[in-house]
């Protein structure tokens, strides 16, 4: 087990801030920093995987690892986001039926899109497991899968030229930016809700500037030079967010996504504040790291096991939401229902790490049975 | 609250069953913006005859196939659609956004957006309605607004209907936060010169009761009347069937039978399209004042382009 970092630490941080903004109509919500920018914790949670697939695609000496490795090191992960995926969209369907079944109230099967699975759970059941169909909330893993099965791709090419793999990226990005192609939805219409076209390139910017920062000392100089540019972008995004400023998707030009504010395609707009968010933010980890010990290891706890926690965080929030209906909203449900879903996150880490630690317990002592 | 146009309105649908005969109704209700153009708005092939024992009271709406049979006066308010009407006049195809939760975006030829379209068409001869679905998940309040006014800038319909209200009912989102966000979203596609439909969340016995999920549909209603679009009550008309017909049998759109089933996504397309085209016919200077004064403002400036 690792122990507390900053990029652990920052994605703790995002899975929590996901973990209450997928409760809507909370009194917490209004509190996470999603309300203050143009750019959320979703962007923060794809570039620190991608930072995060700099960092395992070589060894301790920064030496890349064989590509063989690599691809099979992705391949597995993919594999194991695949199967969180398939599992938490069954469990919360699951969880759905089960609540209408106990509130005697049909209108819980039409919880977030689910109404298409138990209408026509014949093309649904396919969709589900081709990813094209999507819970709402339940949209982030996919789009996670789809990144790191082609990560491979990026990893390989970067060791040719970085800049090329950068370069590959943007343009799949602009791209689909213009044309608006997306991932399609089946059954149903319309397009995922995370488009793998243009949230790809996050997530080859995050394993770019991991290995610049490694290789480069004049990277992280330039960084902290950058920091005052980022606190202003910081500033107008509050204000923009604040008084809710943002451009009429009829009223701008053609191409149209690439000046709105778009979460889906990953407007520019977004991407750039994204940016500014990590230049103004980049030293508060070890300004807070010392100061709040218990803090740094929360966080980073449920960051190193972020997909189980992930996972969990999606199917509490679904309870979640269910206590809200049926016992309303007001502070203290919300103060119940976030603080117990904070609880059971840290201690799904816990749990994760306890058990992975036991095989080797059971190894030490085979003669026990 | 009342709702004068509405009632109007099932008394006009009488008088056009009682006729049977379109071009007499056309006559008789058509405003002069709809006879110059090819539309023609006909009722569903449902003659009134067939209906088994149900002597209609209280002007309960005899176009609608029996099993979908409500009063007008709990199936709608009225309001002027000059965009839809504008398309009619250019004689060119119609195109409708049809958003909302979950039961509106499915593959299946019974989906509710083939249902809207075909009940449209058969509605409006001569017409050709093109139809977008896209399922908004969601709160309204909470980030839908926002996405649906992406997803209108992608589609530019002449008319959206949005099935608005159930996720945010559900979610217990503050009902004044949801009215706030409904109406700036509303305003937003009336400023761009596109009609909007709205249909009130869904009903079910068990939110018969429920003090903030009722709250959230008057929100609804509110809404609609201050911006002057036309509003199928959903909620209503459900209860109104739900309560008249047997209990347990295949009428019940929800309760026992657990899901918007087949004959609810029918009976829904087929209030929305008697909304639309009641609404088409709706005169311009006789529609609800905010309504028509603010339509009649608009209307001017479409030409010059989106």
């Amino acid at each position: 087990m690792r122990g507390p970092n900053a990029i652990d630490f920052w994605r703790g941080f995002a899975l929590i801030t996901i973990f209450i903004n997928h409760i809507p109509g909370n009194t917490f919500e209004r509190w996470t920093y999603s309300q203050y920018g143009i750019s959320d914790a979703a962007e923060l949670f794809v570039f620190l995987a991608g930072w995060s697939i700099g960092l395992a695609t070589r060894d301790r000496d920064g030496r890349p690892e064989p590509a063989l490795t690599s691809v099979v090191r992705l391949l597995s992960r993919t594999v194991e986001v695949y199967r969180a995926q398939v599992i938490i969209m069954v469990l919360a369907l699951a969880m759905i039926a089960g609540t209408a079944l106990l509130l005697d109230n049909p209108l819980i099967l039409e919880w977030h899109n689910a109404g298409g699975f138990f209408a026509d759970p014949i093309q649904s059941l396919c969709g589900l497991v081709l990813l094209t169909y999507q819970l709402g909330f339940f949209n982030i893993l996919p789009l996670y899968v789809v990144l790191i099965a082609v990560a491979p791709v990026f990893v390989l090419l970067s060791r040719i030229s970085r800049a090329g793999a950068l370069a590959l990226s943007f343009c799949i990005y602009a791209t689909s930016l213009v044309f608006e192609w997306d991932f399609p939805s089946w059954p149903g219409d319309g397009d995922w809700f995370f488009n793998p076209f243009c949230w790809q390139l996050l997530l080859v910017l995050g394993f770019t500037l991991q290995n610049w920062s490694r290789d480069e000392p004049r990277f992280r100089a330039w960084c902290r030079r950058l920091l005052l540019p980022g606190v202003a972008i910081v500033i107008v995004g509050v204000v923009l967010s604040v008084f809710e400023l943002r451009p009429d998707p009829l009223m701008v030009p053609e191409p149209r996504l690439i000046f709105t504010f778009d979460k889906t395609y990953l407007s520019p707009a977004r991407l750039i504040h994204f940016c500014g968010v990590l230049l103004a933010f980049q030293l508060v980890y070890d300004w807070i790291a010392p100061k709040a010990g218990w803090l740094t290891g929360f966080l980073a706890g449920l960051g190193r096991n972020s997909l189980a926690v992930f996972s969990m965080g999606s199917l509490i929030s679904l309870a979640a939401q269910f206590v809200r209906f049926q016992y309303g909203g007001g502070i203290v449900v919300d103060i119940s229902v976030v603080g117990f879903g904070l609880f059971a996150l840290g201690f799904t880490a816990w749990f994760v790490e306890w058990r992975s630690r036991r095989p080797k317990k059971a190894a030490d002592a085979p003669a026990a049975s | 609250m009342a709702f004068p146009p509405a009632k109007e309105g099932g008394r006009r649908t009488c008088s056009l069953v009682g006729a049977a005969a379109l071009g007499l109704c056309l006559t008789v209700s058509a405003v002069s913006a709809l006879a110059e153009g090819v539309a023609t708005v006909v009722s569903p092939p449902h003659p009134p005859a067939s209906a088994p024992g149900s002597a209609p009271k209280e002007g309960v709406d005899l176009s609608l196939s029996p099993e979908c049979r409500v009063p007008g006066s709990k199936l709608y308010t009225l309001a002027r659609l000059s965009s839809v009407k504008h398309a009619l006049k250019e004689q060119r195809p119609v195109h409708v956004l049809s958003v909302g939760s979950s039961s509106s975006g499915l593959g299946a030829s019974t989906s509710y957006p083939v249902r809207l379209e075909n009940a449209l068409e058969r509605s409006l001869p001569n017409v050709d309605v093109q139809i977008e679905s896209r399922a908004l998940s969601g709160e309204v309040a909470s980030g839908a607004g926002e996405r649906l006014r992406t997803i209108v800038a992608e589609v530019e319909p002449d008319l959206v209907v949005w099935q608005v209200g159930t996720n945010d009912a559900l979610a217990r989102v503050d009902a004044t936060a949801f009215a706030d966000a409904l109406k700036d979203t509303v305003e937003w596609i009336k400023s761009h010169h596109i009609d909007v439909v709205l249909i009130d969340p869904l009903f079910t016995q068990s939110v018969a009761d429920d003090e903030s999920y009722n709250e959230l549909v008057h929100k609804v209603q509110d809404v609609a009347v201050a911006q002057g679009v036309p509003l199928v009550r959903r909620y209503e008309a459900m209860r109104f069937l739900s309560a008249s017909s047997d209990k347990g049998s295949e009428t019940h759109m929800l309760g026992r039978h657990f899901r918007l089933n087949d004959l609810g996504l029918r009976c829904m397309a087929e209030h929305v399209t008697r909304a639309i085209t009641l609404s088409l016919l709706q005169p311009d200077l006789a529609a609800t004042p905010t309504a028509g004064s603010q339509a009649k403002k608009a209307e001017p400036e479409k030409p010059a382009g989106p």
